[in-house]
């Protein structure tokens, strides 16, 4: 109230320009009536992007244009971005952002928020809040502290363990994955919204943008031909490797380590209800499991074959699919990486046996035969063992 | 019990050699490599087991567990390709070997051992039952304890046991280290068969060791808590007398010639 009782020193009919401006707010001890600073770092305003390109404090603050005299009400209008950056601007308002959330205190994310105020840089400015190596400490300020989403707030530090954060901190690599390029800036929306990056919908083509390669051996693999017919049952990028807790499957965390993807596997392939509607067999991790290659894997040894050893990993196919790596042609191939030399006589016979008497009846009549052998020989054992002891205790008896 | 009289040719406490050195050794090494066999192969069948998996929790535990499976092997391989000269090169081992074949005798002291223990027809006989047919017949009374020889059906049994399962899981071992060669020449099903005859017969090996072994020479209250041929390889003439009578009469015959021999 104190600046609108003020006379007006200066009255200029032209409007503000930059220095008019920054007669009073270049003190830096200036402030408003609430005690919020109102303070304008010249040199950082002259280095961001908006004052290399010569913009005026009015073309932002636009409210001031119809001011004629300064110092101007403290009240203005809010800063509205939208008039140059119209897309940008119409993005946040349909995204999650855009929308006041659900909670205690309603909050709408603003420009502001995520790229500051007078300081704003080019997107490819280091210097910039939304430069890869710092957006996942602006998106933090938030999403670390002040909001909850449903499945709490633990997914961003998640993210900070992963694989991609790593690259992103330890070595700079700004091609790695942060916040943005898999929920986009502006168009930030919920997972279930189908128009989100991260929908069911979407994830192949979003992590496909980084991870052209597997994308194209998913989508000509089982998993992905059914994904594109729709099926909700087939696994997408995240179901394996989890969301944000991406990691190498070099790494013991991940879900997709050698000793680990076994269980990732059954999670659908031990699945009556997805067998009987797909047709394939279950008891998948069982009869792995008992095999030594599982029994291997079970107690960590990471060079045994697991599941994707045997039937590829992204661009899985069936066996009767002259490019699957366990089609009997490819048997001595794909069996041939770890037993160097074996040949053809790695297709003579079936792996994930359940039932070998079906499957290797020469197997299952050993089998019996020992289970046979086993149970006489041992009750013939004991049946001795007692009439030794029974014989021995009737001579004390006399005693 | 006892059917034998002592003899003053033959004292009660003279010590007879049962185990020379070369076959304790023998022994030893096959109790030692059967023992980090069976721990080291057990795991692969019961990997559900809690406990193998807190044992083997450490890193490289699985191929450390293969490594020593398979020192083992060939420590018990080199132990059966000893034992097998020694029965073939020495004198001791050739009249060891001659005293171990299996004969028609030994299924019938299995037979009587096990009815005379179980005293059921004595018991029928005195209660009047059968009387004619037992006074008739009194070998269907067992009344008398069948007499072994140095080695009784029991351990006739258990060597020539020992014999097929190390042959079994030498030649099922041999083609489950040796994968690639094993698929070379056999067919994957054929090599699964292999698979399972080394589990099972492990199993029956095991078992049969736990059981039969440990009660005849660890529990079995005459030896209770263990009969310690296998550490100085010595034998009483009074147990030669009571549990090997037929080697006992043997030698005492032995030296009643000899002692004819020398009056004359």
């Amino acid at each position: 109230m104190s600046l609108l009782a003020a006379p007006a020193a200066a009255s200029t009919i032209s409007p503000a320009s930059n220095d008019d401006c920054l007669t009073c707010h270049s003190d830096s001890s200036l402030k408003s009536s609430a005690g919020k600073p109102l303070f304008v770092d010249q040199d950082k305003f002259k280095a961001s992007v908006h004052g290399q390109a010569e913009i005026a404090c009015i073309d932002c603050h636009a409210d001031l244009k119809k001011v004629k005299d300064f110092p101007h009400p403290e009240k203005l209008q809010p800063v509205n971005c939208g008039a140059c950056h119209e897309k940008d601007a119409a993005q946040v308002k349909a995204s999650i952002h855009g929308q006041p959330q659900e909670g205690q205190i309603p909050i709408t994310v603003t420009c502001r928020d995520c790229h500051g105020t007078h300081e704003i840089r080019g997107k490819d400015d280091p210097e910039s809040l939304i430069f890869p190596i710092n957006l996942p400490t602006t998106c933090e300020a938030c999403h670390l502290e002040r909001v909850k989403t449903k499945r709490g707030r633990s997914f961003i530090e998640m993210y900070n363990q992963s694989a991609h954060y790593k690259a992103l901190e330890k070595a700079g690599l700004t091609l790695s994955a942060n916040c943005a390029n898999c929920h986009d800036g502006h168009n930030i929306r919920s997972v279930s919204d189908p128009q989100s990056l991260v929908s069911r919908k979407n994830i192949i083509r979003t992590c496909g943008v980084c991870h052209v390669g597997i994308r194209m051996g998913y989508l000509e693999g089982v998993h992905g031909k059914d994904y594109v017919k729709g099926s909700q049952d087939v696994p997408v990028c995240t179901d394996c490797h989890s969301e944000h807790n991406i990691q190498s499957p070099e790494d013991l965390s991940s879900p997709v380590y050698a000793t680990k993807v076994a269980g990732v596997c059954s999670r659908c392939h031990d699945d009556e209800r997805l067998a009987r509607q797909y047709g394939f067999l279950t008891s998948r991790l069982k009869t792995f499991s008992s095999s030594y290659h599982g029994t291997a894997s079970k107690f960590g040894e990471t060079r045994a074959a697991n599941c994707a050893s045997c039937h590829g990993f992204h661009d899985i196919r069936v066996s009767i699919d002259p490019k699957s790596p366990i089609n009997p042609n490819n048997l001595a191939k794909t069996c041939g990486k770890c037993h160097a030399g074996a040949g053809k006589n790695f297709a003579k016979g079936k792996i994930h046996v359940v039932s070998e008497k079906t499957e290797n009846k020469w197997a299952y009549f050993a089998k019996i035969f020992y289970i046979v052998v086993i149970a006489v020989l041992i009750s013939v054992f004991l049946i001795f063992i007692a009439a030794d002891l029974y014989h021995r205790l009737r001579i004390r008896w006399k005693h | 019990m006892e059917t034998l009289n002592s003899s003053d040719l033959i004292r009660d406490d003279e010590i007879f050699l049962r185990m020379n050195p070369a076959e304790r050794i023998q022994h030893f090494l096959l109790i030692l490599t059967f023992t980090i066999l069976i721990v080291t192969g057990l795991p692969l069948i019961f990997y559900e087991l809690k406990i193998f998996k807190t044992l083997m929790s450490f890193e490289r535990a699985f191929y450390i567990r293969g490594v020593l499976h398979r020192i083992a092997a060939m420590i018990l391989i080199v132990n059966i390709i000893w034992h097998f000269f020694y029965t073939i090169f020495t004198k001791r081992g050739r009249s060891n070997f001659k005293e171990m074949i299996p004969k028609f005798k030994d299924v019938r002291d299995a037979w009587d051992l096990f009815w005379h223990n179980v005293g059921l027809t004595q018991l029928l006989y005195k209660k009047g039952v059968l009387k004619t047919f037992f006074e008739k017949h009194p070998y269907w009374l067992f009344e008398k304890e069948p007499e072994f020889g140095r080695y009784n059906f029991i351990e006739k049994f258990e060597y020539l046991a020992v014999a097929w399962g190390s042959f079994v899981m030498i030649i099922s071992g041999f083609f489950m280290w040796n994968v690639e060669l094993s698929l070379r020449l056999f067919p994957l099903w054929v090599h699964d068969i292999f698979v399972i005859i080394h589990g099972y017969e492990a199993m029956l090996a095991f078992l049969a060791i736990i059981i039969w072994h440990m009660y005849n020479v660890h529990l079995n209250p005459e030896v209770f808590p263990m009969s310690k041929i296998w550490l100085n390889g010595k034998i009483s003439g009074h147990e030669l007398r009571t549990l090997h009578p037929l080697e006992y009469r043997k030698i005492l015959e032995e030296r009643k010639r000899i002692l004819e021999s020398e009056s004359l």
